[in-house]
């Protein structure tokens, strides 16, 4: 009797895992191209370059095991510190001027009556604009030449020409103001689609009880894009931490290094060493992975949060 | 009900199918994608040989690269030639090389060829060479750049020093032209920096431009610090390497940098400067004069800068030697290369490029010289050569320049004669890290030039210090 109870259970157990492949099977499947070309392009190579920051690298042939060398050699570089506080510069600019513009901007374009899908069409526009294009255009704008943009129009208020990407003390702030006219459209938009699920009746209720602006845009507009905010500020801050295509394309990581990122000294470990300091990029790429999963881990912990509340 | 349920067997079934499909194609795309050791022969045993820079645009150059390739598998049937697109970039270069997928023979550069030798990614030729009767046919200041103990790992195929650039337009109207079409020629900096306060009180334009990015400004300053005295390594006794450039040589080099901007002001309010940017600046007829190289028309043409406004001389002295710079190209050979494919890709080199005057290389020197001319670059300039004085090739290759020469020769005579008759001390690059000292020079550079109370010893003491933790210990 026992036996036949085990051999029917056994027979579940097999036909529940059959079944389960069956129903799962095609989209298994479906997922494996994805699975395939992470593992190919993020994982392995994530792991391997945790893996190969302890050895000694020639160029990437892998070396004898050294261990910690790579990265205290990554670490007790004379940069490290300076290019670790321009990193976090960045970040700290990029949420003053870029994190707030794209929330004021969704709420003006809520509240116009007229040239509303306009004003989303302008404002999105520098968000289509090819990267690199973007950053040549910049770099023209802030030609420190007198036929340099924002020179010329210095130039007509009566004002001398100003060094800009060229001054050390502004060199952040100028690729910052870049990155927020390019992101700026995309970001606003996302706060634009949250205000639409703002109920009008809350502001109707609002302006009844005497609310004005300020008091309708705190206590109705910042509670219901909450969520979204909570959500950016995170996602920005990831974005901007791996900065490197502005300080390669507008500065060279000048003027004296005041531009240059973690991702910068990366690029120049791993590209412009000859291959002698590819061990030493992996090791700061396994630095600025461990810095990002702690934001990430953050992010996450953010997003249950407001999945759970909202 | 038994429609339906048909229906949902055939759905699911579909659906399965193109799973398996898309699946499929993923794996198959993938596993091609991955390393894997090419073939050295084909399946009637001839040597495959691999050769970059095949030309991706339908055009003149892949036209010709393609009557090349039939020219020379009919002269040798025991070769095959599989063209590349690929033209060498370090960002692709070192992953290519460790991944085996290199094409069997690729251009580069004289400044990774060590780094290339010390990874152990490309072949040691000297036998081939030996065989083929190359001995004492390269230009013989480039045999520390191209070997190592003894051994030959590379072949020359282009050499340069550095000159100086002038704007024939501004020259003219600085009053700084001979009459019979030569520039006045700057005997030492300092008389470089009256030419060029005179171009920028004549013409308004910045008289010099100095590069100071993309490792690109330490690599001249090396140069112009040498002219004064200065070294940047010196080999120690137990092997070690020490960082000397904090020396009064050296620093009397950063200062005349520093002077260019702040004491004379003649260089372009713009101090971020790469090599394309300073290409960029004198291309387009803002900038008096740069320190660049004999191959700089073909930079030139993204400007469309006319042949006639541009010329090259000699290259000043400095106070305490006349010195310049070498560079050039190379062609190496893979690793992975047998000894058939080495033996292959040379004869498949030497069909364009050969110390012996051979109608091939003839045609291939007419086509390059022709492709210029047609496409507005600059013909005259006569580069310090890959061979010795001796070879057929050289005077050949000289003599079709004046052919096809494109402009007023006398632009460039002084540097021609500069090449010929060099009197200059000619200098290789930095061996030891030599781009992680010219990335700490650029911000020398930077530095002096961002602000103007900085003090070049104090700068140069500390990038000093910091070559030396940050590398020389290291390396």
């Amino acid at each position: 009797m026992n036996n036949l109870i085990n051999r029917d259970k056994r027979i579940t157990g097999k036909s529940k895992i059959r079944l389960f492949v069956k129903k799962n099977a095609s989209g298994w499947l479906f997922l494996l191209p994805t699975v395939l070309i992470l593992y190919t392009m993020v994982w392995r190579p994530t792991v391997m370059a945790g893996v190969w920051s302890l050895f000694k690298m020639r160029a990437y042939t892998i070396g004898e095991f050294i261990g910690l060398n790579n990265y205290k050699m990554v670490i007790s570089h004379s940069q490290f510190v300076p290019i670790l506080i321009n990193t976090l510069k960045y970040v700290f600019w990029s949420l003053i001027i870029g994190f707030i513009p794209p929330v004021v901007l969704a709420i003006m374009i809520n509240e116009v009556v007229y040239f509303k899908s306009a004003s989303k069409i302008i404002l999105y526009l520098p968000t289509i604009v090819p990267g690199i294009v973007c950053m040549i255009m910049w770099t023209y704008i802030y030609s420190p030449e007198p036929t340099g943009l924002l020179n010329m129009l210095l130039s007509k208020v009566g004002c001398g020409s100003f060094g800009w990407l060229n001054n050390p003390d502004f060199t952040i702030v100028g690729i910052i103001i870049m990155k927020t006219w390019k992101g700026l459209g995309g970001a606003m938009l996302l706060y634009y689609a949250g205000l639409q699920n703002v109920n009008s009746e809350l502001y109707e209720a609002a302006v009844l009880d005497g609310a004005g602006m300020w008091k309708r845009a705190w206590n109705v507009t910042r509670p219901a894009l909450a969520a979204t905010l909570v959500l950016n500020f995170v996602n920005q801050i990831n974005a901007v931490f791996q900065t490197l295509d502005e300080p390669l394309t507008m500065t060279g990581g000048g003027p004296n290094g005041a531009s240059a990122t973690l991702a910068y000294q990366l690029f120049q470990y791993g590209f412009r060493s000859g291959g002698k300091s590819t061990g030493q990029a992996m090791a700061l790429g396994v630095i600025i992975f461990a810095i990002l999963i702690v934001l990430t881990i953050f992010y996450f912990h953010v997003n249950k949060k407001i999945e759970e509340n909202y | 009900m038994v429609i339906i349920k048909e229906e949902n067997f055939m759905r699911t079934k579909f659906r399965r199918t193109v799973s398996f499909i898309l699946a499929g194609v993923m794996i198959t795309a993938l596993s091609t994608g991955c390393g894997k050791q090419a073939k050295d022969k084909d399946e009637s045993g001839r040597t495959i040989v691999s050769v970059s820079n095949y030309p991706s645009a339908e055009g003149k150059a892949k036209d010709n690269f393609d009557n090349a390739i039939a020219k020379f598998e009919k002269n040798n049937p025991d070769v095959v030639i599989k063209p590349d697109q690929w033209t060498f970039d370090l960002k692709s270069f070192y992953a290519k090389a460790a991944g085996g997928q290199l094409p069997t023979i690729f251009n580069s550069y004289f400044t990774e060829v060590g780094p290339s030798i010390e990874a152990g990614y490309i072949s040691d030729i000297t036998d081939v060479l030996k065989k083929r009767g190359y001995e004492g046919k390269f230009n013989p200041v480039l045999e520390d750049i191209i070997g190592r103990d003894g051994k030959i790992y590379a072949i020359p195929s282009s050499a340069y020093v550095l000159g100086l650039a002038y704007n024939v337009e501004l020259f003219e109207k600085a009053g700084l032209m001979n009459e019979d079409g030569t520039p006045k020629q700057p005997k030492d900096w300092d008389e470089m920096v009256e030419f060029a306060i005179k171009i920028k009180e004549k013409t308004g334009a910045a008289g010099f431009q100095f590069p100071s990015t993309d490792n690109a400004g330490g690599w001249i300053f090396t140069c112009l610090a040498w002219s004064y005295g200065a070294d940047f390594v010196k080999e120690n006794e137990d092997g070690g390497y020490t960082a000397v450039f904090d020396s009064p040589e050296a620093v009397e080099a950063l200062q005349f940098l520093k002077d260019l901007k702040w004491k004379y002001d003649v260089l372009p309010a713009e101090m971020l400067v790469s090599n394309s940017k300073t290409e960029e600046y004198f291309g387009t007829g803002q900038v008096g004069m740069y320190i660049t190289a004999g191959d700089y028309p073909t930079k030139l043409k993204a400007y469309n800068t006319d042949v006639d406004t541009i010329g090259l001389m000699a290259l000043p002295a400095g106070p305490k030697k006349h010195v310049t710079l070498l560079g050039g190209g190379v062609k190496m050979i893979s690793a992975n290369a047998t000894e058939d494919q080495i033996d292959a890709a040379i004869r498949w080199h030497e069909s364009s490029m050969n110390y012996k005057l051979t109608d091939n290389v003839k045609e291939s020197i007419n086509n390059t010289l022709s492709n210029m001319v047609e496409n507005g670059i600059l013909v005259g300039v006569k580069s310090m050569s890959p061979w010795s004085k001796e070879t057929e090739y050289l005077n050949y290759y000289y003599d079709m320049i004046d052919e096809y020469a494109n402009s007023d020769m006398n632009h460039v005579k002084l540097y021609n004669d500069f090449v010929e008759n060099c009197p200059a001390e000619v200098r290789p690059e930095e061996r030891i890290c030599a781009q992680e000292l010219y990335a700490i020079l650029d911000t020398c550079i930077q530095a002096v030039w961002s602000d103007e109370n900085s003090d070049p010893s104090e700068v140069l003491a500390k990038a000093n210090n910091d070559f030396q933790n940050d590398y020389l210990n290291n390396y």
